[in-house]
């Protein structure tokens, strides 16, 4: 199984995908191209196989957020450069339960590192974040992500990672 | 002094012609029998050709994924296929991402600029170092 990872296309199969998540099944099915390419609200990375490159077997979506400063605590705000605060969302990343244990979450990540890498380099961003499911949470933990404490005890917990720490992990 | 004039053309040749970098690969066995079956359908006799050919075709590839043009093979009946090949995604202009509004509590906004305002970064861990070698 050789597999790449690419940006979403309007052809892509999404149908077929089902990684257990109604919720996350939906978004590739419904608006994944559509918020990419019409609403440009986030973009959608997807994994194929080379023997169906059409297929959908996973994917990520990335987006661009920041925070502006002065919604900072005030305490905070002298240590912060006085600009907004330019982020990452990692805001969905799901596997097909037919192609789980495999590696692949371990590839869609690493793949979105690279790309976080080069859109700070582009545009310049200081980390990543998500909104973790809560049975996942162990899983980004693996990665360096670390929990925004504040987040409510029953929904997903927002995560944290600092682009230096993954431009360190680059460097080895 | 006719020693002297045949040592003073080597110093010249040898600052004139670019120098040479040698390349050495420790391929697998199924590798290297690949390569002897591709060097004898391309009737290459040298490892020094097949490297060159190799590099010009690598590079046009990279070049074209760059441009974010796709690469097709196209059978006589008209089929295409795409080739995939992960590394060349990485080259394809994809860091144009859409900007968003996320909602934050002000708890989240206190402990997100703790995290930010840290001086030092936290080690990668074993996880990321491995993601970012593989």
């Amino acid at each position: 199984m050789a597999i790449a990872i690419r940006r979403l296309e309007q052809n892509d199969d999404v149908a077929p995908f089902d990684c257990g998540d109604e919720p996350l099944n939906n978004y590739l099915e419904r608006h994944a191209w559509t918020n990419q390419e019409k609403s440009s609200i986030g973009v959608s990375y997807v994994a194929v196989d080379d023997t169906a490159p059409r297929t959908v077997i996973g994917y990520f979506t990335l987006a661009m957020a920041s925070v502006p400063r002065d919604a900072f605590p005030k305490k905070y705000v002298r240590g912060l450069p006085p600009y907004d605060l330019p982020l990452i969302l990692l805001a969905r990343l799901a596997v097909d339960r037919r192609f789980a244990g495999r590696g692949l979450g371990h590839a869609l990540i690493s793949e979105a590192f690279r790309i976080g890498l080069n859109a700070a380099a582009e545009v310049g961003c200081r980390a990543i974040v998500t909104d973790a499911y809560p049975d996942r949470i162990g899983w980004y933990a693996r990665y360096g992500f670390v929990p925004i404490e504040g987040t409510s005890d029953t929904g997903p917990q927002r995560m944290y990672l600092d682009l230096r720490t993954v431009r360190a992990a680059l460097r080895g | 002094m006719p020693a002297r004039t045949p040592k003073k053309r080597i110093e010249g040749s040898t600052r004139s012609r670019p120098r040479k970098t040698k390349f050495q690969a420790d391929l697998a066995p199924a590798d290297d029998r690949m390569v002897r079956v591709l060097k004898d359908e391309l009737q290459l006799s040298s490892n020094t050709d097949f490297l060159s050919d190799a590099l010009a075709l690598f590079r046009w590839a990279v070049s074209e994924r760059k441009l974010g043009n796709r690469i097709v093979s196209e059978s006589a009946s008209g089929e295409r296929r795409v080739l995939l090949f992960p590394r060349l995604e990485r080259v394809a202009p994809d860091v144009a991402l859409p900007h968003v509004q996320i909602q934050w509590t002000a708890r989240e906004l206190e402990s997100l600029a703790a995290l930010v305002s840290a001086k030092e970064a936290t080690p990668p861990t074993e996880a990321l170092i491995r993601a970012m070698r593989d």
